[in-house]
């Protein structure tokens, strides 16, 4: 087996690495690692102040802390039932738009612009693209002063707090923010054609589900009280578990989430996809322009959904500044008292949607719950790049997979502290699948699902497989048509499928393939896919294998092809020794 | 020295990435910086990573898992100065402040009885538990303005000092209304100095971020709290946020 190993993905923030195993022509498994230890940052959180809690929490995330303030803010005011003024909403809105631009800028220009212009880094790009670079680093100057001006510093700042902020802007800086923001407009413009009209390769494109905010009023906007999914159904920010449905997986310390089983990708993309139809403004017409329906299913489009985001940014700040400026009279801070209570916080930081969760009791934060973005997009990330692996090596371009997979985590843009740093790449032995096998029974005793079709010659294989281990005495064997009894199991076991299935290799080659895996890439010689979506969850999915063998023949006969024969019986033998 | 340009690596430890950032952050001052010394090792910054010798090693963040111990102890063995680049590295961060016990409860809680194959997680602990530390920038994150002033007295071959003083000096120096008087818990007299009192700038009392000052004047300091009429307690309690594992000598200090 092979692994092609990026260990230390470079240019996003954190530490994190992504593998990905081979399999003869079959990519097994692309693991998405996240390095960086533990925080337990929600557990910090309890038995603290409210007010404690509004410092500690955002240290999640430095980019992002802004992102996490307002969302921690949100919720605690939820559930303090605070009630803030307009000004107050609209100068928490400037702040975050200071995030947005500082966070775009720093990944389109500065990260993901050397991609795919094919330079190593920003700097050594500099020499060649002077302006584009300095632009970059004027916007991201200009998102940190917004957020400084506001919070005291752009990272971790503490002016806004429950109720409201310690001190508002003077009326020079914000009038500063709003002519500097008039300013940038025709730089603006040119960021939008440039990331909008780049040549992004079609290598991974695939059919995706988008979850963001719902803003209300059919508005553009970073936060509000519902999420939306791309499939147009809505939730109410307190049933955020029914969307996000939180796992740990074995090989990182970031958690994951599941919709309906299905993956699911949040972020500007996710925005623009929902919400691109209510952009008004230039940004409309630039969405208009430019929007097509590879934005839907193409991770790569993510820069631009981000240029088109800073657009709106800059088209909002000068009303923003006028609405606060119009309200002078109302107070920077409003009195609250401390009480028992429940909130939730939902807002869309730079890369995706982000929920905080509270109970206080006694003064103190009882319980907390916080999902960043990244946790949700991780399956999101190991998804697109197995695509793109299984693609390029099914085009014969092995050495390409390296770095699209670095190019296609990031797209995500992902900052690891959300919880990312290395690609690597791995090709194991032939008989890779019988370690795999053992070393799963070993830990817990399988289910075994045999699927196929008795006359179909060699896509009898994995029904004959399950009858032989019935044979030798194996426990909990079954076969698809016991789909309701699979359904219903709760046990941590792993589910192991057995089943013919084409990977265009010889006749008789075993794969062991993470589910998952072969709902995404391999082509099978009967309908696998929505049988298994329908029977299992989303933490099912991840527990659960295909144990496939390469078929020779699957036309009309019960004669399983020699080759085949043998390989059941490799398996047989595996098992029962 | 390569061209007589120092040789600096740039590392993350687990922590927010925030002050990695804000060397991304020194916007203006980044292709000087680039220019200047020769940056070997920088993940968020660049992909083309060297890890050789180096003059300087910034180390940010916490040690968590055991895969970042043998990490460090590599960059400690490459590098002839190792600096603690912000509260996780210099004190362990607000995820230190978990006792053994504490932490494995909290760890199960989170994670459940998730097994981990990567990598075994610890408690998290400042770098300084594990090797030799020749320099301390605390703050969560470190100041830009501490940084630049570290860096250029580094690429000049003058060791930068300490920042003895609290914060509560730059607050005076700032000539703001002292918020102890609005009976708010400010930590500014036992916290170090560096930030340039911004929590307190703006109406906000100071959470402690830079870590606990090390000071022989910290009893006075807590006498002056307790008479505004907080507990010793709670003002351990607010310390410890912050403080990391150095919270219990800044306390016998008390
Ligand atoms: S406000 Fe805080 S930092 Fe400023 S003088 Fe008072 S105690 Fe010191
Ligand atoms: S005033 Fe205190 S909490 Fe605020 S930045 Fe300075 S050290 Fe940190």
């Amino acid at each position: 087996m092979k692994t092609i190993s990026i260990d230390h993905l470079t240019r996003v923030e954190g530490n994190g690495g992504i593998t990905a195993t081979i399999d003869g022509k079959t990519v097994t498994e692309v693991k998405f690692n996240v390095f960086e230890g533990p925080r337990l940052i929600e557990r910090l959180t309890v038995g603290r102040t409210p007010e404690e809690d509004v410092s500690l929490a955002p240290r999640i995330c430095a980019i992002c802390s802004v992102s996490h303030k307002n969302a921690v803010l949100r919720a605690m005011e939820d559930a303090l039932d605070v009630n803030v003024s307009k000004k107050i909403i609209y100068s928490r809105e400037l702040m975050h738009m200071g995030e947005m631009i500082e966070s775009h800028s720093l990944h389109t220009f500065l990260l993901a612009l050397p991609d795919f212009l094919g330079y190593p880094n920003a700097i050594a790009m500099a020499g060649d693209f002077e302006f584009e670079a300095k632009i970059g680093l004027e916007m991201k100057n200009y998102g940190n002063h917004i957020m400084k001006v506001y919070n005291g510093r752009w990272i971790h700042g503490e002016n806004a707090v429950i109720g409201g902020f310690g001190q508002l802007p003077t009326k020079e800086d914000l009038t500063w923010i709003k002519s500097r923001a008039l300013q940038f407009m025709p730089f603006v413009n040119k960021t939008v054609a440039l990331f909008c009209g780049l040549d992004y390769p079609d290598i991974p494109e695939d059919d995706t589900l988008y979850v963001c905010c719902e803003p209300g009023n059919n508005e553009y906007g970073f936060w509000g009280d519902e999420i939306l999914l791309s499939t147009g159904e809505k939730y109410s920010k307190y049933d955020y578990p029914k969307v996000t449905n939180e796992y740990t997986v074995s090989h990182s310390f970031c958690k994951r989430s599941r919709y309906n089983g299905r993956p699911f990708s949040v972020g500007a993309l996710a925005r623009v996809n929902n919400l691109g139809d209510r952009l008004e403004g230039q940004a409309g017409e630039m969405y208009r322009k430019y929007f097509n329906d590879r934005w839907k299913k193409n991770p790569l489009f993510h820069a631009a959904a981000q240029a088109l985001e800073i657009m709106y940014c800059f088209e909002r700040i000068p009303q923003l500044v006028d609405l606060i400026l119009a309200d002078r009279e109302e107070p920077a801070l409003i009195p609250y008292t401390t009480k028992e209570g429940t909130g939730t916080g939902l807002v869309e930081a730079p890369r995706g949607t982000l929920i905080h969760h509270y109970a206080i009791k006694n003064g103190l934060v009882d319980h907390s719950d916080i999902i960043t973005p990244t946790a949700m997009n991780a399956e999101e990330i190991e998804r697109y790049c197995h695509i793109a692996a299984q693609k390029l090596l099914d085009e014969g371009k092995e050495d390409e997979i390296r770095a699209r997979m670095d190019i296609v985590v990031r797209a995500f843009d992902p900052c690891i502290s959300c919880s990312a740093h290395s690609v690597e790449i791995e090709r194991v032995p032939e008989t890779a699948w019988k370690d795999r096998l053992l070393e799963l029974s070993a830990k817990k005793a399988p289910f075994f699902v045999g699927v196929g079709t008795e006359d179909r010659s060699d896509d009898r294989a994995g029904l004959e497989l399950a009858a032989r281990l019935k044979e030798m005495g194996i426990a909990d064997v079954y076969t698809e048509k016991d789909i309701d009894s699979i359904r219903s199991i709760q046990e941590q076991r792993p589910i192991i499928f057995l089943d013919a299935v084409n990977m265009g290799e010889s006749p008789g080659k075993i794969t062991l393939i993470p589910v998952d895996h072969v709902l995404r890439n391999v082509n099978n010689s009967h309908k696998f896919t929505p049988f298994i979506v329908g029977a299992l969850n989303g933490a099912q999915i991840k527990n659960s294998y295909v144990l496939g063998i390469q078929p020779g023949t699957t036309d009309f006969g019960t004669e399983m092809s020699s080759s085949v024969k043998e390989a059941v019986q490799k398996v047989v033998s595996a098992l029962t020794n | 020295m390569n061209n007589g340009k120092p040789k600096i690596g740039i590392y993350e430890l687990t922590g927010c990435a925030g002050d990695a950032l804000l060397i991304v952050d020194c916007e203006m001052e980044l292709l000087d910086i680039f220019t200047a010394a020769d940056i070997q090792s920088f993940a968020m910054a660049k992909s083309d990573n060297i890890d050789g010798e180096l003059d300087v090693a910034l180390v940010e963040g916490s040690v968590t898992t055991e895969k970042e111990i043998s990490e460090l102890k590599d960059i400690r063995e490459r590098a002839k100065i190792v600096v603690a680049f912000g509260n996780c590295a210099a004190h362990g961060g607000i995820q230190a402040r978990f006792d053994d016990k504490e932490w494995q409860e909290n760890l199960k809680k989170v994670y459940g009885n998730q097994k981990f194959t990567h990598t075994k997680p610890v408690r998290s602990k400042p770098i300084d538990e594990f090797v030799k530390v020749d320099f301390y920038l605390p703050g969560c994150p470190v100041s830009k303005e501490q940084f630049l002033h570290f860096l250029t007295r580094m690429l000049k071959g003058n060791p930068p000092e300490h920042y003895p003083t609290p914060v509560c000096v730059t607050c005076k120096y700032n000539e703001n209304d002292c918020l102890l008087n609005n009976g708010k818990l400010c930590l500014g007299p036992l916290t170090a100095d560096g930030c340039g009192s911004v929590c307190p700038n703006h109406n906000i009392p100071c959470f402690g971020c830079w870590g606990p000052v090390e000071n022989a004047n910290a009893i006075a300091e807590l006498h002056l709290l307790k008479e505004k009429g907080f507990s010793v307690e709670e003002i351990k309690k607010r310390m410890a946020n912050f403080a990391g594992t150095k919270l219990a000598d800044a306390i016998k200090q008390l």
